[in-house]
Parts: C-alpha cells; structure tokens; sequence
C-alpha cells in the first residue's frame, strides 16, 4: 500500500518546486528598484491610515467554527459511503440518527438566524 | 533501453522514473492553464463580439508566451508594510496542492501515477489546504484590500467546501468506493450510466460550488476589481502574482477534471460503438471549462450575502436530502437504478 | 523498507521541530503556520503506519479546518505580545515543574513494558488492494454505534455553543430583507391627500427669503 503513497510524496515535492522556481526565476531575472511610494501599500493613491490587520465582524469566526463542525461530519460520511452496501438497512437507519441529530443543529443555526449574512 | 537505464540508476531508477511520470503530467497541466487563460480571452471576446487577442502569433496563438515572458520581466514588488517570508509563501501555498492533486487522477483505465485508495479523500484534503494560499497573502500583504479579500475568500471557499464534500458523499454511495478508477469504472455502460443522472441535483451542486470554490465568476467577490481591486493578490507583481494566477486555472481544470471523472463518466464512451479512449475525457473537461469562461461572460457577479446563503441555506440542505434519498432507495428493490 | 525509516526520520525531524516552534516562535501567526506543519507531518507518520483514511482525515478536518480557524483567531485578533509574555518569569516557578512532572510520567508510562516495542507485533504490510476506510466503515457503524452517535450528540452541542457565543445583532446593519421590500404595498409608501388648488402665487424675491430668515 505504501509503495502507491511514494509518488504523491513526489508530487507534493514537485508542486512546492512549481511555485518556488518562478518566484526565484522571477527575482533573478527581473529588475529590483525599491521605491518608498512604490512599495508602501496600494490604498487606492491615499498614505495608508492604520494598520490593515483590524478586527472584524464575529460571523467570519462562526463561519469558520460551524466550517469545522460540518467538515467532520463529511469525515463521518465517506467511510459510511463507502460500506454502505455492505451494512445495508441498519447502517443507513444508523446514519439516520447520526444525521438527524445534526440536522436538529442545523435547523436551530437557520432559525436563530446565524446563516443570515446581512 | 529502459532496462539499461534501470541497471544504470540502480536504486534510485523508481526515484527517476516517478519523476519522468510526473513531468509527463506535470509538463502538459503548464500547458494546458496557459492556453486556458488564452481560450477564455478568445471566448469571452467571441462572446462580447470582439476577437480577443490576435497579434502575438498566429491569431493571437502564441499570447500565453508573450504574457509569461513579459510577468517573468517585471519587478516582484514586496511592499515594506509586508511580512516578507510569508508574503512569498502565499502564491507556493496555493499552487502546491493545485498540483499535487493531480497525483492521483486517472486519465485511462491504467494511465495514473498514484493509484491510491483514498483518492477522493485525498484531492479534497489537497483541495482543503488550497485556501492557506489565500489567507496568507492576505494577511502577509498586510493591505487593507488584499485582507478583505482573503477574507471574504475565505469564508467563501470553506462554506462550499461543505456542499462539496456532501456532492462527493452522494458518489461514494453510488460507487463504494474512493478510489477515481473504481468510481469511473463503476459508471461503465453508456451515457445513461454515468452518475449525472441519478445524482443529478449533486451534479448541480458539484459543479456550481466548483465554481465558487476556484473564486471564478460570478462568485468572485475575493477578488472584485470593482470594489476591493484585486482582493487577496493587489500586492503581488511578476512571477509571485503569475503563480496566483497559475494556481487558480490549475484548479480549474482539477474541479472541471474531478466533475468530469465522477458525473461524466470520465474516459468511458457514452455510446456503444465507439472506444472509450482518454480523448472522451478531454473533451469532456474542455467542455466544463467552457461552462467556466461561459458564466464569467454571462453572469453578473453574486452579492456576498447571496454567496453565503447560497452554500449554506440552498445546496447544505438540498445535498443532505438528496444523500438520504439516495441512501433509502439503496435499501429498495430499485437500487439497482442508484448504482 | 530501509526507505520508509528514512521517511520515517525525517518527518519526525520535521515534527519536533514544527513543535518546538509552535512554542518559540515570535510571531503568533508564524507559531500558527508551524502547527499546520506538524500536522501535516504527523499526518504523513500515520500514512507510514497504514492509517490511510485517518492520515487523510488530519489532513483535511485539523489542517483544512481547525488550522483554518486558528489562523484566522491569531491573524485578525490583535493580540499584544508583550503583554503575554510579561507572565513568563512570573509563572515559571509553579509552570516547570508541573512541566516537568508530566514529561516524567509520560516517559514512565511510554517506557514501562506495557509499551515496548517489543510488546507490539510488527504489522503485516497491507496488499495494494487493502482500503482501510471500508474496513473503518465496516467497524463504526456496526460495531461502534453507540460512540459514533454520541459523537454526533457531541457535534450538535458544539453547534449550540459556537452560535450562542458568536451571534450577536448589529445594530449598525444595513441589510434589507428582499421578501420584506417585495411585500410593501402602495399603501406603505404613498399617501394621497387632497387640497384645494393654489390660488396665488407669491414671487419668490431675495428680499422675501431675507424678511424670512428674520
């Protein structure tokens, strides 16, 4: 089994030298003239007036929470996916369950509004 | 002359010969993004009524050339305000996993290099870590328009990822299996085989969250030329924003690849008489990035509280209903018809 | 198989490092990167143990999705580095050895004789055919039902907690509800009311305007 794991070992190699070696051929070939005005950041021709790293809206953070919680449910999915033939009726009354437990945490997150993106 | 060269690298020739698989894919992928990026020029140009580029070449056929050569040129700008290691990372963190994807696709019944279990697994793990690219040149470009981009680029990547992944399940159901080969295999027996049918409405969603997910039109709010001027990348030039720029239509073409290998039947013959031959799975992946430029031309651009209720209200559930249908079927006497 | 210890070394080496500098780094975001690269070689340990669908399952749920999380918590909160550090010497009485005390027990009970490696077999290595997810499916949700639906209990709880601490109402939102504006009536919006007709018109002079503002 591993033996088939060695080329993607490889490739992932391979694709970090994709986006290495342009950057590098970049930097080789073309030109370097540092500029304050050039390289202070683009704010549309304005000085830039504070930092750019501020706070923002907390739904980003409920996306990304509630993005985790439905990514391990995919987790829990394809193993099932891939037996389901095999477990037949039960595993599928299992799943059942599984989801519908979730969907009651689904349906609250509608109601209560936190899909509402205003 | 194979042997010879196998008795001459001794240990290392399956080191070697990998790589030369590799490049082989490697090589025609580099090529196949640039004359994307010249195809949807012509395309959308045909569509608007005017000829796209036509000076560079004949009919304008060597323009992909002429636009690397002339980013290769220009400065890498790395502005003084950025973190300077990760602002360099960001465009390597985003092609990498556009291309080490590709490890395991099939492109013929024995033509794959990796042919691993878990494949599909494995493309959305790959596919799931794309988005550091994003969010580190955001943060590193530490610009107030490349940190709203990546933002908002972000938050949209991971919500589809969602109806994605659920799109994925519905497959696995059908072909129990991971691995691209099986799934492909499984779908043999003409077009009214092929899973676009019975998993119709995954197919939809698939293909639509395929679209969000590479950030093309009309869900291309991280970028907004309009609004926020390039999103996540306004601060990379050269070579640093050509790999961005790489990185988007690899993946491309790995979502439309991915659609055409699970919906589409990938390299089986819809008809009889007919060879299945890798050519039927070309041209139907240059069929779905046809779909891809066609939107970018047709479709106004989505609001971002579209976008998000979009994923989350409309393909989260319509995916969830459509796996539990599918599922309870498989427990009837027409399963047959679900397989 | 002399090739897969050498993996082996060199995803550990990466790992320790990774994990020294989660903790050493500077820069929270920097310690945030190092963490998706101890979990990625961590993940690759695991696919050298044939764990194929739970090294893939790193990848995707902790490196796509926590990490992801993370980042954007260390990324957009401005966290005052200073300030954190300014309890280092503080707390570093009572924190080394409690330190210490738990790396002490990890090394008693890691090398106890329960868990030498002479005490696992080595594991048969997998035919090219094996699919170690099926063979997960087949366990899970047969045999281990009873956790897999806690596990989803779990989840939903997880849910509950993450809206109950996050949604908040803005109150300076701007945001129209379509449905809302296609259900406005003629009514809500314009009132006929009937006057009579204007009889005279008074020239509109500077002179007027200015006995006005008076």
């Amino acid at each position: 089994m591993l033996e088939n794991y060695f080329p993607i070992l490889l490739f992932i190699i391979v694709g970090l030298a994709v986006g290495v070696a342009p950057i590098v051929l970049g930097k080789l070939v073309s030109p370097n003239r540092p500029d304050g005005e050039k390289n202070s950041p683009y704010e549309c021709g304005f000085e830039a007036f504070e930092d750019a790293r501020m706070k923002f809206d907390v739904r980003y953070y409920l996306v990304a929470i509630l993005f985790i919680l439905f990514d391990l449910e995919i987790a829990f999915l394809f193993p099932w996916a891939v037996v389901l033939q095999e477990i037949g009726l039960f595993g599928f009354l299992a799943m059942l369950v599984f989801l519908g437990i979730l969907v009651v945490g689904f349906v609250y997150e509608w109601m209560k509004g936190a899909l509402e993106w205003e | 002359m194979m042997d010879a060269a196998q008795n001459l690298l001794g240990p290392l020739w399956p080191v070697v010969w990998t790589m030369v698989k590799i490049v082989a894919i490697v090589l025609p992928l580099m090529g196949a993004v640039a004359y994307l990026t010249l195809a949807e020029r012509k395309v959308i140009g045909f569509m608007q009524v005017r000829l796209g580029p036509n000076r560079v070449g004949y009919g304008g056929l060597l323009q992909p050339v002429a636009d690397g050569l002339k980013l290769l040129m220009k400065e890498i700008i790395i502005p003084t305000a950025a973190n300077r290691t990760l602002f360099l990372l960001g465009p390597v963190l985003a092609i990498a996993p556009a291309f080490a994807a590709w490890a395991v696709v099939p492109f013929d019944l024995t033509l794959v290099l990796a042919d691993i279990d878990a494949g599909l697994l494995y493309i959305l793990a790959m596919t799931s870590v794309g988005v550091y690219g994003v969010i580190i040149a955001g943060w590193a470009s530490n610009s107030k328009y490349a940190f709203l981009g990546s933002l908002r680029s972000a938050a949209q990547i991971v919500s589809y990822e969602i109806a994605m992944g659920f799109a994925l399940v519905g497959v696995l159901m059908s072909a129990n299996s991971l691995n691209l080969g099986k799934i492909v295999l499984a779908q043999s027996g003409g077009f009214w085989q092929w899973y676009w049918l019975p998993l119709f409405p995954l197919f939809i969603v698939y293909f639509i969250s395929a679209v969000a997910e590479t950030n093309r039109a009309p869900f291309d709010v991280a970028e907004g030329e309009s609004e926020i001027v390039a999103g996540f990348h306004v601060e990379y030039s050269g070579m640093a924003f050509a790999v961005f720029f790489l990185a988007e239509y690899a993946n491309m073409i790995l979502v439309a690849m991915l659609a055409a290998l699970m919906f589409l039947g990938g390299w089986l013959s819809p008809v009889p008489f007919l060879p299945d031959s890798i050519l039927w799975l070309l041209f139907k992946v240059a069929a779905l990035l046809f779909f891809f430029l066609w939107f970018r031309a047709t479709f106004p651009r989505y609001r971002y509280d579209q976008i998000m209720r979009l994923g989350w209200k409309v393909f989260i559930p319509v995916t969830l209903v459509w796996i539990l249908f599918v599922g309870g079927m498989m427990q009837t006497r027409w399963a047959y018809l679900f397989h | 198989m002399i090739f897969q210890d050498y993996v082996f070394y060199a995803l550990a080496a990466i790992l320790l490092f990774a994990g020294l500098r989660v903790i050493t780094a500077r820069n929270p975001v920097h310690a945030a990167l190092f963490l998706v690269l101890a979990f990625f070689t961590a993940a690759g340990i695991w696919l050298l143990l044939e764990a194929e669908f739970l090294a893939i399952a790193l990848v995707l749920v902790y490196v796509g999705a926590v990490m992801v999380l993370f980042l954007f918590v260390v990324m957009m909160l401005d966290i005052n580095l200073d300030k954190l550090r300014e309890g280092f010497w503080n707390a570093l009485p009572i924190a080394l050895p409690i330190g210490l005390l738990m790396a002490a027990e990890m090394v008693m009970i890691l090398g106890s004789k329960h868990f030498s490696p002479d005490m696992m077999s080595t594991p048969t290595p997998r035919p090219a055919g094996y699919s170690n997810t099926a063979e997960l499916g087949r366990q899970l949700y047969t045999d281990y039902l009873l956790p897999f639906e806690l596990a989803s209990v779990v989840l939903l709880v997880a849910i509950v907690a993450a809206i109950a601490l996050t949604l908040r109402e803005r109150k300076d939102s701007k945001f129209i509800d379509p449905a809302e504006q296609v259900k406005v009536k003629r009514a809500d919006r314009i009132r006929i009311v009937s006057m009579p007709s204007e009889k005279e018109i008074i020239p509109v002079t500077a002179e007027a305007v200015e006995e006005k503002k008076k």
